[in-house]
């Protein structure tokens, strides 16, 4: 009953998509229905054509079933994409984005693209940004130490895939400092 | 209250719904969802966090929270009784709704649709619940040995929890001595003694493992392992050792991520 083998080292993007889907977005609604309580809290009431924020499993789940539209969110957008793919290119330093981009990302562009304007661009360019920002997170292995490692702006993906070699090259280190070699020259 | 193990079938049980009892329910159904006590309302600006007060905390998004915390930390945390067993009484209480909303054939579609939401929202919290459990688990199975000798581990434990970890503790001591260890000379029979040059046997929590920390708030000053100190600011995220952490993640200062 103890957690199964695979997921002990680490959490999947399945369950980081679990936890981005209850995230609220904006919908236009083509159904009606009451305010509603639900565990995560109270939601609608929702009256079509009005907007109205729901978590996005439940936004997914109603446009599955051609119930409402998603309201994409502003970052989600190629002119948006594009300006942050330019800095993300010319500035050494990550550009900021949304922690569970990647995720949002994916679940509106697979459940809901006509919604989207220019999905398929939107898609290049998320994987363009996805390229140049892992290239830096590469690069940022060379200033590991076994001290600390500040992270700005990576986003919770891009932790996850960087999480194995980093924990384990951060635990070497440590072990390497507190077990120093003897110093071959007798030097204190 | 919960149990370390079985908590699967515990929970099922009590999300078993109302076939075999009768509650006296309301006759309006229309307002069935509206009659279950509700989460504190969640502000719009959730995503903007436009205060620098922490903003209040849904009993899901708690659980979400210490399920990741969990999951990353080499350690035991404390556990969450109170709030899974609030939350295990919600979960009830919805699939409890459901059940009596389902029965009725005269529900209309939107009326479906409602039920069909809550529905998903249900089997979204157990997931959650069940990975956090489970996770412990994994856990004091893993450290079973070390948590029987260690108080302070304990306190962090459910009663049921304990229990578990001395039971398993004690099997798989069983197991290896009637196994190998009664054949070996005394003096390597035991499987705490310590002789040099060789790593214990007892599995402990390795706490210089790093991790990824996001700060919540603005955290007090922490002395890392070069010697040099770190004050993080709310939202600044680090890759450091456990231990360095540790306590800021105790009082709720910083979550894993």
């Amino acid at each position: 009953m103890a957690l199964p083998q695979t997921l002990r080292a680490s959490v999947t993007p399945p369950e980081l998509e679990l936890v981005a889907s209850q995230q609220l977005i904006e919908i236009i609604p083509m159904i009606s229905m009451e305010k509603t309580a639900f565990i995560s809290g109270a939601y609608g009431p929702l009256r079509p054509p009005n907007k109205a924020k729901i978590p996005l499993w439940m936004a997914v789940n109603l446009k599955m079933k051609k119930k409402c539209h998603i309201v994409a969110p502003d970052w989600l957008t190629a002119d948006y994409l594009q300006e942050r793919l330019n800095l993300e290119t010319t500035d050494l330093s990550f550009s900021s984005l949304p922690f569970r981009f990647a995720e949002i990302a994916k679940v509106i562009l697979d459940v809901a693209s006509d919604d989207v304007e220019n999905p398929d661009k939107i898609r290049s360019l998320l994987k363009d940004l996805r390229e140049a920002r892992q290239a830096k997170s590469r690069e940022g292995l060379r200033t590991l130490d076994h001290s600390e490692l500040t992270l700005s702006n990576l986003s919770s993906m891009e932790i996850n895939e960087i999480r194995p070699y980093f924990i384990q090259s951060m635990s070497i280190m440590t072990q390497l400092v507190r077990n120093p070699a003897p110093d071959p020259l007798g030097h204190p | 209250m919960y149990r370390g193990r079985g908590s699967t079938s515990n929970e099922r049980d009590q999300l078993a719904g109302p076939s075999n009892q009768a509650p006296s329910w309301p006759d309006d159904d229309e307002d069935i969802f509206n009659d279950v006590p509700m989460a504190p309302a969640i502000p719009d600006n959730r995503e903007l966090n436009l205060f620098e007060e922490e903003t209040t905390e849904t009993p899901l998004e708690k659980l979400t929270r210490h399920w990741l915390n969990e999951r990353f930390a080499p350690d035991i945390l404390p556990a969450q009784e109170a709030l899974l067993t609030n939350l295990l009484d919600h979960l009830r209480r919805q699939s409890e709704a459901v059940q009596l909303l389902r029965g009725d054939p005269s529900s209309s579609e939107e009326e479906h649709i409602r039920i069909m939401l809550v529905q998903t929202e249900v089997e979204r919290v157990k997931f959650v619940v069940r990975s956090y459990v489970r996770t412990r688990l994994f856990k004091i199975e893993r450290y079973a040995r070390f948590i029987t000798t260690n108080a302070e581990i304990q306190t962090r434990l459910t009663a049921a929890e304990r229990d578990h970890a001395s039971r398993h503790a004690k099997l798989t001591d069983q197991h290896f001595y009637l196994s190998v260890l009664q054949g070996l000379p005394e003096k390597q029979s035991h499987l705490d003694d310590t002789p040099l040059f060789v790593p214990p046997m007892v599995t402990e929590p390795d706490k210089s493992r790093p991790v990824f920390v996001h700060a919540l708030k603005r955290c007090p000053r922490i002395r890392l392992p070069d010697g040099s100190t770190l004050e993080m600011e709310k939202g600044h995220m680090s890759l450091m050792p456990y231990s360095i952490v540790e306590q800021l993640l105790l009082r709720g200062e910083v979550e894993l991520i």
